[in-house]
This record gives structure tokens, sequence and C-alpha cells, in this order.
């Protein structure tokens, strides 16, 4: 995620004003609080929500709900939640009436944080919101977002370009592959984003109705035209005779670590693998696009999320469940740091944060989609999914990947946990 | 006839001694600010647990801060040096004390109080707004009150009595000070050009972002990135300051070692505070001049051009200061930002968005005695 100075001096502040509270004001660390986006599961006759979450297992509250906000008149639950560089809160959503909306949070009177509700954003029919960054073009700030549904149909998606002040639509970048012309770049599922200088990347998925088409490319996009330019094939092995569907991307770059040579490492949630496609800045050229990790070789599947802190990148496998970490300073290249984190199945979203003792914590998030449980003889059951959907938070040492905590959200409110994001930001500094 | 109503206005003699009875023994009424909100961004508060925001305790702090009873001359309030206006400043660079000098420091800007530090005064020498709260009223040049005597003219009072009595219950110095601690907290600022903007309700001129952004960074040649190392700071510049107690203290700058004030050193007593003042809210900033605690600057462009390359060189002084410099290459003529004129005036322009016209004409802060509601 691209952090600006000032959102980073907004969230540092209020986390400097947390850090030094009073030991009897522990219970309070905003720090440690999360927050979730929740799926309610048809079955358990519970609606989506967004909350806060305590996080902080030395916390006698923690796994408590702190604030929740229900959405009982929408189908499908909102999905990503990011923070501007202003510090303003937006949530992609799944439900096509909601594909995009910005969430209110302001305090009481207790000084507690409270979700005071979202405002759903006009997206000129783009719908199923997925990745949200901030990025310049031609000097000018914007929101970008990608919709893996984009504005309908089979080989639909499309990348939202927002004003990041009235949330207003500049541009949808759009560019179908049966429109384009053999051989012309299109756009189809997009779904992670990131970018370095004025070129973005954003990977082609899978249809939102995970049957009608699966992508296995990724869109390099002109942030200078904001067209897109490119696609680069990212497919090899097949284990499950389904098109590799990238799913996440991070364009790994000098401003992360100053020995970094600029690359796009992408994860492909059906190959099971991680690719590196190195870049040229001098002259804007990609290279030749290679597999460095393969899920098959290691018996990892699906793997997500990248997130880096300022010395380590992580990467999530929603099966069996684990989290692995690398030294940021060897990137593009994939160098251990350390053992593998052991989550749940479904391992995905996390955020980096301490406890009031001031231990260094990871917590996962495991829910591949909340989708509901089979066992539950819930419609919206995928055999494939269920098994991705431990509906938990764990929480764990940084340092050595000890489990310390877990939250069972069906278990324990009748949901399921899609997304993690940190109260006051999520302690990572690269994630698009 | 006669009897009947000789009966009704018995009872209702009897109801009402009743009443009158009830209102003095019943327990203080603790109503909730009503429809309280502040924003998230400027981070968590804590209000001391005895004693809370109601709508009772800021109404009786409200009267207490303009009324001019609280000084021993009956002619000086709280608001005599905190001008709403002014952003609860008083636009001297020092107040005048009662035995006819002036007083030692700038009368402080009141904005966001709740948020933040745990030191107030220039020099950090009250640890709560309680605490704050009584210490003008006694100081024989500020308003120069007894306490006992100003418990006696509040108790003589039957309009404090009973708003002592609905907040607190009884008349008493510390419930004076929860009372004005209680306003002070509830002057909160959160609808200035600068919180629109946040909030995406506003745009900035081109002028004003590039002074925001200069305003958030630190200069760095290597890179060149140009910054006024403001926020350096001023990182809580949107509340009041830091919570942290004493990291909220600075020595900007302003005088050598041989006339550097104490500042807080007077109050800690450790050497390496010398020089040391607090680093106050920018809130309303472009309201509240003169500036510094001894109000030696009369403009923001005094301000900037202090910053700038009137630096002066002291043992104490921050070493962010001393090191954000946008020409090192030019030599060390002078300490200072050394911008260009456009920089400075686009800063000028980006504090001039921090200034809260509804605050400062908010009539719920307003002299209750002017017929305010």
């Amino acid at each position: 995620m691209y952090f600006s100075q000032f959102k980073q001096s907004v969230l540092v502040g209020a986390g400097l004003i947390l850090t030094s509270l009073s030991p009897a004001m522990s219970q309070d660390r905003e720090e440690s609080q999360g927050m979730v986006l929740l799926r309610g599961l048809p079955t358990l006759d519970t609606s989506h929500s967004i909350a806060i979450v305590e996080l902080d297992p030395e916390s006698d509250r923690f796994g408590e709900i702190l604030s929740e906000v229900e959405q009982p008149e929408m189908e499908h639950p909102l999905h990503h939640l990011y923070y501007s560089p202003n510090g303003r809160l937006y949530s992609t959503g799944l439900d096509p009436s909601c594909s995009l909306a910005e969430v209110g949070l302001s305090r009481d009177a207790d000084g507690a944080p409270v979700i005071s509700g979202f405002t759903c954003l006009d997206t000129q029919g783009q719908m199923v919101g997925e990745d949200i960054m901030w990025a310049n073009s031609n000097g000018q700030e914007y929101m970008f977002v990608t919709f893996m549904g984009g504005t309908g149909g089979d080989d639909g998606g499309s990348v939202g370009v927002f004003d990041t002040q009235t949330n207003e639509v500049v541009k949808i970048i759009e560019a179908r592959k049966s429109q384009v012309g053999e051989g012309e770049p299109y756009i189809m599922y997009p779904h992670g984003i990131s970018a370095f200088e004025d070129r973005m990347v954003v990977t082609s998925t899978v249809h939102p109705d995970l049957a009608t088409g699966v992508g296995n490319v990724l869109t390099i996009i002109d942030l200078n035209a904001l067209e897109p330019i490119e696609n680069i094939l990212v497919e090899k092995e097949k284990p499950l005779n389904f098109p590799s569907s990238p799913v996440e991307v991070l364009f790994a770059r000098p401003d992360m670590h100053p020995e970094i040579e600029p690359a796009i490492l992408a994860n492909t949630m059906f190959g099971f693998e991680t690719w590196k496609v190195p870049y040229d800045a001098s002259s804007k050229t990609f290279g030749l696009a290679e597999v460095i990790y393969s899920g098959v070789a290691n018996k990892t599947a699906v793997p997500l999320e990248f997130y880096g802190t300022e010395d380590e990148l992580f990467i999530s496998h929603a099966l069996p469940g684990v989290v692995k970490r690398y030294e940021l300073a060897a990137l593009p290249e994939l160098v251990s740091s350390g053992p593998d984190i052991v989550a749940d199945p479904g391992a995905h979203h996390m955020i980096f944060y301490t406890s009031a003792s001031g231990r260094d914590l990871i917590a996962i998030q495991n829910n591949l989609l909340n989708l509901g449980n089979g066992a539950d003889d819930d419609p919206t059951d995928v055999d494939f999914i269920a098994d991705l959907a431990s509906h938990t938070i764990s929480v764990h040492d940084l340092e050595t990947g000890e489990r310390l905590a877990t939250i069972d959200f069906k278990e324990r409110y009748n949901k399921g946990v899609d997304n993690l994001e940190g109260l006051f930001g999520s302690g990572f500094v690269h994630h698009h | 006839m006669l009897r009947v109503f000789l009966i009704l206005a018995a009872v209702a003699g009897i109801a009402a001694a009743g009443w009158l009875v009830w209102d003095r023994l019943r327990a203080p009424i603790a109503t909730p600010i009503a429809d309280f909100s502040a924003p998230f961004v400027f981070g968590r508060f804590s209000v001391p647990p005895d004693n809370p925001l109601t709508q009772e305790a800021f109404a009786l702090g409200r009267h207490l801060f303009y009324d001019p009873m609280l000084s021993g001359n009956n002619q000086v309030s709280c608001a005599t040096c905190h001008v709403q206006a002014l952003g609860f400043t008083d636009g001297r660079a020092k107040s005048p004390s009662l035995s006819g000098g002036e007083l030692d420091f700038s009368s402080m800007s009141l904005a966001n109080l709740l948020w933040g530090q745990e030191r107030f005064f220039w020099d950090g020498r009250a640890t709560s707004l309680e605490m704050q709260a009584l210490m003008p009223i006694q100081h024989p040049d500020e308003m120069g009150q007894d306490i006992d005597d100003l418990m006696a003219e509040l108790r003589a009072s039957g309009t404090y009595r009973k708003m002592f009595r609905r907040a607190y219950g009884e008349v008493s110095p510390e419930n004076t000070a929860n009372a004005l601690a209680t306003f002070m907290r509830m002057l909160i600022s959160a609808d200035s050009k600068y919180d629109k903007y946040l909030r995406g309700e506003v745009r900035l001129t081109a002028q004003e972002e590039h002074g925001r952004k200069l305003f958030m960074a630190h200069p760095d040649t290597k890179i060149s990135l140009r910054g006024g190392n403001c926020i350096d700071c001023h990182s809580q510049f949107l509340t009041s300051g830091f919570r942290d107690a004493l990291d909220g203290f600075s020595n900007n700058g302003l005088d050598p070692d041989e006339s550097l004030p104490d500042g807080l050193m007077a109050v800690t007593g450790n050497p390496a505070h010398k020089g040391f003042f607090k680093v106050p809210t920018l809130r309303n900033i472009a309201v509240t001049a003169p500036y510094m605690h001894d109000g030696r600057f009369e403009t923001l462009e005094d301000v900037m051009a202090h910053y700038n390359d009137g630096i002066v060189v002291s043992d104490t002084l921050s070493p962010l200061i001393l090191e954000a410099d946008n020409a090192p290459e030019a030599g060390q003529g002078t300490v200072g930002l050394r911008m260009t004129s456009e920089e400075m005036k686009a800063i000028i322009a980006f504090l001039h968005t921090l200034t809260d016209d509804t605050f400062l004409a908010n009539p719920l802060f307003s002299n209750p005695f002017d017929g305010g509601s």
C-alpha cells in the first residue's frame, strides 16, 4: 500500500498518543485493535458487518467486538479495507449495490473509536470491488480500484480511477479481451494492483461467479495515458487444470529498500506459484517472467497476499495455512528469513502490531472467501473454498511464529471473517 | 368555595416546598453531552473518571470562564486573556499583570485540549487541566483571587449554588477546577478548511497544497526533498500537544545560552530542559498572533523568517531544527531552513487553512452573560 508521509504522520502520531497511555489505560490500546469485515452466514441467521475487534492476547477483552455496524440489507459483504494517504477509510464490496464505500469513523464521549456508518460510492456500474491503491498520474494523485466484475459480461473487469477528494469517477480503464483484437493488451477480472513510477500492474484473476472464466496474465497500465499497454503471461504448472489465476501482485521497487532491483512479484491462486517479472526502469521494459516459488514442489497451495515490514516480506498460502517470510532486501528473489508461521487453512490478510507488554505480534485472518459451510447445508458453499475457510484470526509472536491465541468468529459470533486491517494502519509499509 | 381554594393553595405550597427540598437534596445530574462526536484521526483521548463530560459541568464551566467574579478585583475573567475570536488568546505579546507590568508569558491558545497533553502552560508547570484551572485565578499578577474568598462569593450566588448543585453537589475549589476543565475540554475545533480537506469536502489551492507538503517534509538534499520541517515538532498540530509528558517541549532557537530562559527546566530542574517551551497547537494559528512564548514575533512571516535563517544556536537547541537545511551547500553563514520566499509563503498559506471560523464564532463557547445560549 502506498503510504504518504502525511498518512504516516497521522497514523503514527495517533499511535504515539496510544503507546504512551498509562498502564491503567492499557485495555484501551488502539494499536492492537483491528478493523474486520465480517460475513453473515445464511444458515446461522447473521448479517454482514464492519467491526472493531481487540487483538491483543494480553487484554482481557481479546476477541471482543468493540464497535460494529451491520449491513442486513446487503446480500454480499464488503470485501477489503484500505486507509487513504489522508487517513480516510475505504472498503471495496462484493454486492452490486455497494462495490466501493467510504467508512465513517469517529469517537464517542469516552474517546473510544466507533464505526459511524458507511457510504456507498457511485462507481458508474463497476462491480465486485477488490483492491485499492493511491498512485500518481502526471503529477496528480488518484485512487485506483480494481473491479473484478467491471461493468459486467463474461470478460468484464476494470480499473476505476477516482478523485481522491470527491470520490467521483475520473476514468474507467477498461479493455475487453473480446473487443481489443488479437494480441492487444486487455484487462480481465482484475484483482491485485501495484505500481512503480509510471507503470501499474493489475492481475487477471477469475470471473466473480467463479465459473465463467479464469485469467492467467498480468496487465501493465501506462499511468501517463491511463491505458493498458502490455499483457504478461504467468502460467506454467496447472495443478488444478485451471488457468493460473494471478491474484495479488507487488511491484518490488527501490523505495522499499535501496538494494531491491525493480520487478513484479505475482502469486497465482490456482497455479500455486510466485512469479517474478524483472523491470528495466531506464528502458521501461519487462524481462522474462519466471517462477521463483512452486507450491507443487513445496506442498503449498493458493498463495495470496504480499505484506512487507521494514525488513521482511510475508506471503500467505491458504493451504496448508502458512505465512512464509523472506528478506526484504533480497527482493525480487525470495530468500527465507525464518520458519513458516503456521496459521489456519485460508491464511490470507495480516497485520503487525505490539502487545501491551511490547511483544511484536502478527495477526493472520484465515479465510479465502467467507462462503458458507457445507456441513450447515449452506447454499453458498463451494467445497474447494469451504476447505479454505477457517473463520479465524490467529495471533502469533512475530519473531518466533508461536501461536499465542485464536479467535474463531464462526464459533463466537456465527460469522466469517473476510478481511483484517489495523485500526491505525497495519504496521506494514508495503502491500501494493 | 374559599375552603376549597385554601386547600388547593396549601397543597400547592406543600408541593413547592417539597420540590425545593428535593432539588437541594438530590444527587447531581450527569447529563451526557448530547450528540458528542469527535474526529477519529485526532486520536484517543481520555477524560478523568472523576470529572466526566456532562452538560451541567460544561454550563457551569462556561459561566465561570467568563465571570470576572473569579478575580480579586472582580474585573478580570479567564476570557480577558482568552478571547474566543482570537483562538482564545488575547492578541498581546504578554498580557498585562494586575500589578501594572506584564505577565511572563503570552496567553496560550485553547483548542482541542481533550487530546494529548499531560503538561500545561508554556513551561509545563501544571500536570492536568484541573490543576491548571485554579493557578491563574490565584496568581497575584493574573487574577489575584483568594480561593476562600471566591468560594464565599460563589456560595452567595443563588445561580451558582444551583449550577454547582446540579453539576457536582457543593461549591468547592475542586469543583470549580473541574467545571473550568470541562469547559476547556469541550473547546473542540474540527471544522477548519484543512479538516474539511481531510474529510474530502474541499480542495486545497495549489499554494496551500505546496505548503502542506513542505510542512510535512524534513528536508533531504540527497533525494532533492525540500521541506519546512514543521511536522518534526508539530506532529500533533491538529490537536493540542503530546500525551508523552515531556515530548512536546523543545528549544526552537530563539535565544543564546547567555540569555536562554529556564523554560521547562524551572519545573523539572533538569539542565537539559533549559530553554524548552511547549510546542503549541497550530489550530487557528493565523488569528493567534503574536507568536512564541513571549510573543516576540508579530506575524507568521516573522516566524517563518526565524526558522528560515534566524535560528540561534544554544546547548539545548533541538537537533531536529539544527539539522534541517534545504541549502547546506550554501555554507554555514546562518542556521535555518533556507527555503525560498515562495516556499515560506506556501507554508503560511497552509497554516491559514487551520483557521476554524466555526469554532471561533461558536455560540456554545461564547460569553453566556452576553445573552449567549
